[in-house]
């Protein structure tokens, strides 16, 4: 089986590690999508610091979305064991990623152990459209919503409506959300990325910080993708900045516009395009003039790539570490099928000891 | 190998004190002067201190608290101007790199951690693991989870606490225990608001002292080398002096060491009732041999607070500074908030600076007394060499006392107070003192057998720059930073302690974790393996 292609030919892993540093080294713009666990964005952002290069994730929208709610705003926040142990109120608010799913069903099979110790009862805020409405039936969650809403528009007329304010028209379902209220001590509110806009998910935390006046009140993130979330984190630490940051002269900088890298690909900024996913399945977006570099878990050459190389998955052919939203921090993974495949930050070494001065990269 | 450095003033309180005098180091480890041997690299050092390696006991450098306040505020560290990267990733500002590159270029060598939440301790790992040059350890905190609360609340035996306490000392690869606002945490989920050390936990019946009483004895009977690590009641209120007071009053002949005193240090005289009681505390603390202190001291500018004491983070939200915080109600001892301030040379920073600065000059010991600034809280740690010339020169007090708020400094004692801390005084309170307070007996002086950290300052009149540029820093004997500069990237290790872990107590956790959040105890353990680096941890002895 092949591990490493040129164009669409099978070729050493030596021969395509040696083609790919010549693509990095005579970049004038290279930049990255990233799609892999902690140690595969250290090793990352330790080469395209090198390079002077920009990086993104994969779903760098969402996330920058999710980015922007801390960066422009904060807010009140607890752990999913937390709100499992000890809230009775829970209220969705609009569309909750299916990956999280699971977790919050099984919640439904619990009984809070802490707190006020009542028995679990759940709400959805919600927009008009809502694919997360089968989520909220099996959950039995009681719709809080109006026609013609928006979910930022409900979550205005809600917080309105529970300071006594006047509002032009009422949510369904808002007389049993007070009675709700009035007897839970810790309600959160589970929301995601994909919940709604910036202004929406600001005014949520709005009305947390209202309810926070005089009793408690919480709300559990879970984001659009953990992995993408792990990517911001480890960014942070590691630069200062999260993800879509660029450097020139080793300096990062932060720019959600200036370094989205699927905008520089498409306005011609970038020459370069290296796409690392261990996520697997997943290929490099066609288009635009930039060359691509494929570091994937694939068993093909990715379409129009330059180069492709096969990497292994974290927690499948090799241990890794993500962040995990279920504990609302990093988790060791340990493989569960080890292969030989290698790690993207194995690849991305050897890289880093081909271009020219063959320095060590810090991780 | 065989080095050498001529010719310096070596000031080493614990071995051998102040003299002209070399320093040997072979293959890492400080040695005595060899016989008739000729050293393979020589530095000359005249004109220069040599100290041991500089130990910062309570800087918050690491972790899930610390990684959240870098993505609320991209801002605070966006402008600064490419200065040439001679060693990877030391312009990205406030990052990991950065971090252990400026405490080393200022002659540290290690720094703590104070603030590990348990569940959370792979992250801290991750990230002090990405901290270069120097050795980091961790302080893990306990006393607000609900493992803890029910011990205490059902009565359970002293050694099922010592189990436990010894199962997440050594599981998250802490090096001691800290215990912040005890209780308060736990509190403020049930909507509590104010919290002292008498108060009761809701649900648990518990009071705080009854928390860090049942602490302070655990880490004692477990041979923890660190005294408990207390960060007390009531942090930065008008009259927290009485909190602290009662504070040092418990430790009832057992060590105990408060946190960030100058935080604390506050009566409720004055126009504003916002007024200095560091006196009295200096008082207290020169009378109580069993305590000891941190600082936590303000310098003026920006900076982002960082704590796990979710309760006061919450009420200080109506003072930040920009206007966006984030308050984590964490599991167990998780959580915390995050609040930009910007301390001002007005009537209440100028305050708090005076505080700090008494606490420091009128606390006699300097083997009691340590050296922080609570990074980032009361500053970041880069203020640290104006801090070491406002200790050395009462001249510098004086001019910096003349831009501040005359109305705030009158309510101190600070400008009848001469003192100025010696160079043998630094050596003790930020090398020989530390080392002691944790357990290590690897450095912090420079007799034969300790680890090659070393210190080279330059002598001159400006103290400021003597310390914010070391000449030499030596690192378990690499040379890694030369004229203030970092010249050599190495990889430092994390200390911890490892008790062995209680087998009926891994089970009890395995079946705790299991029934209340429905998962497997290896979601919260984890391998060296995950940290990627090799051999991350050093171990470092429980007393027997
Ligand atoms: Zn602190």
């Amino acid at each position: 089986m092949s591990v490493a292609w040129i164009g669409s030919q099978p070729v050493s892993l030596m021969d395509a590690i040696q083609n790919a540093a010549k693509l990095l080294a005579s970049s004038r713009c290279p930049v990255f999508t990233l799609d892999t666990d902690v140690h595969g964005t250290r090793s990352a952002i330790a080469l395209i610091e090198r390079l002077g290069g920009a990086y993104d994730h994969a779903l760098g929208d969402v996330l920058a979305k999710e980015v922007t709610l801390f960066t422009d705003h904060g807010g009140m926040f607890t752990t999913p064991g937390e709100a499992r142990r000890r809230s009775s109120l829970i209220i969705l608010v609009g569309d909750i990623p299916a990956a999280h799913h699971d977790m919050l069903l099984s919640w439904a099979g619990t009984q809070p152990d802490l707190g006020d110790r009542g028995k679990r009862t759940w709400f959805h805020i919600h927009g008009e459209m809502n694919a997360a409405a089968k989520l909220a039936r099996q959950l039995k969650a009681v719709s809080l919503g109006a026609e013609g809403l928006s979910l930022g528009g409900a979550l205005a007329v809600l917080r309105a409506q529970l300071q006594d304010r006047q509002v032009a028209r009422s949510l369904g379902g808002i007389e049993q959300f007070r009675k709700a209220l009035a007897k839970s001590q810790f309600p959160v509110f589970v929301f995601s990325g994909t919940s709604g806009d910036a202004p929406g998910l600001a005014m949520l935390q709005g009305l947390i910080a209202d309810l926070n006046r005089k009793g408690r009140a919480s709300s559990v993130f879970l984001p659009a993708d953990d992995d993408a979330w792990g990517t911001a984190l480890t960014s942070l630490w590691m630069t200062g900045f999260p993800t879509r940051t660029g450097f020139s002269n080793s300096l990062p900088s932060y720019d959600p516009v200036r370094w989205d890298v699927q905008r520089m690909i498409r306005d011609k900024e970038a020459d370069l395009h290296v796409w690392v996913s261990s996520r697997g399945g997943e290929t490099p977006p066609r288009g635009g003039t930039a060359a691509v570099i494929s570091l994937s878990r694939t068993e093909a050459p990715a379409s129009g790539a330059a180069v492709t190389i096969a990497v292994g998955k974290p927690g499948v052919d090799h241990d890794g570490v993500a962040y995990s939203s279920r504990i609302g921090t990093f988790r060791a993974l340990a493989a569960t099928a080890p292969s030989p495949l290698p790690s993207v930050a194995n690849i991305v070494r050897q890289l880093a000891n081909s271009l020219p001065g063959r320095k060590a990269l810090p991780c | 190998m065989l080095t050498r450095l001529v010719g310096g003033e070596v000031v080493d309180p614990v071995s051998g004190g102040t003299s002209q005098r070399d320093v040997w180091i072979r293959d890492g480890v400080l040695i005595d002067p060899p016989q008739g041997e000729t050293a393979g690299e020589t530095h000359d050092v005249s004109g220069c201190v040599v100290m041991a390696g500089a130990i910062d006991i309570h800087s918050h450098i690491g972790g899930g608290n610390v990684n959240t306040a870098r993505l609320l505020m991209p801002e605070h560290h966006a402008a600064h101007l490419p200065r040439p990267a001679n060693t990877p990733l030391s312009n990205a500002g406030w990052s990991t790199f950065q971090t252990g590159c400026l405490y080393a270029q200022m002659g540290f060598t290690t720094v703590v951690e104070p603030a590990m939440a348990p569940y959370t301790a792979l992250h801290t790992h991750l990230e002090l693991a990405d901290i270069p040059i120097i050795d980091k350890a961790t302080l893990a905190i306990l006393g607000n989870d609900d493992f803890t609360l029910s011990l205490l609340r059902n009565g359970k035996s002293s050694a099922m606490l010592d189990d436990y306490v010894a199962w997440v000392v050594g599981s998250t690869r802490a090096l001691g225990v800290k215990v912040i606002n005890a209780g308060a945490a736990a509190a403020f989920k049930e909507n509590v608001r104010s919290f002292s050390l008498d108060d009761t936990v809701p649900e648990y019946g518990i009071s705080s002292r009854k928390i860090v009483k049942s602490l302070q004895a655990s880490v004692t009977r477990l041979g923890i080398p660190h005294p408990l690590h207390v960060h007390c009641n009531n942090l930065g209120i008008a009259g927290s002096a009485d909190t602290a007071a009662d504070t040092i009053a418990a430790t009832e002949g057992v060590p105990l060491h408060l946190a960030h005193l100058q935080f604390y240090g506050y009566g409720t005289e004055g126009k504003r009732k916002f007024s200095s009681e560091a006196a009295r505390l200096a008082e207290l603390v020169n009378a109580n041999p069993d305590v000891s202190i941190d600082i936590g001291q303000v310098m003026f500018g920006q900076t982002v607070t960082i704590s796990s004491d979710v309760m006061r983070q919450f009420t200080a939200i109506g003072n930040a500074n920009p206007k966006k915080t984030v308050i984590m109600d964490g599991d167990g001892n998780g959580g915390g908030g995050i609040v930009p301030y910007r301390y001002k040379q007005d009537y209440y920073g100028s305050l708090q600076w005076a505080v700090g600065l008494e606490l420091f000059l009128l606390i006699t010991d300097p083997w009691r007394v340590y050296f922080t600034t609570d990074h980032p809280n009361g500053a970041p740690f880069t203020a640290y060499p104006e801090l070491f010339e406002l200790l050395m020169s009462s001249g510098a007090r004086d001019a910096k006392s003349a831009e501040l708020n005359t109305t705030a400094l009158e309510l101190t004692t600070l400008a009848s107070v001469r003192r100025e801390y010696t160079v043998e005084e630094i050596a003790i309170m930020t090398r020989a003192a530390p080392a002691r307070l944790l357990g290590l007996k690897d450095r912090g002086h420079l007799g034969a057998g300790a680890i090659a950290d070393i210190a080279v300052y330059r002598k001159g009149r400006d103290i400021a720059k003597m310390f914010r540029e070391a000449a030499l820093v030596f690192k378990n004997g690499d040379l890694v930073v030369k004229n203030g500069k970092v010249t050599h990237y190495r990889w430092g290790k994390t200390l911890r302690l490892n008790p062995p872990p209680d087998k009926a107590m891994v089970k009890r956790m395995k079946d705790y974790h299991d029934e209340h959040y429905g998962l497997s105890l290896d979601w919260f353990t984890f391998p060296d393996s995950a940290i990627s680096r090799d051999e991350p941890f050093a171990e470092v002895k429980c007393n027997s």
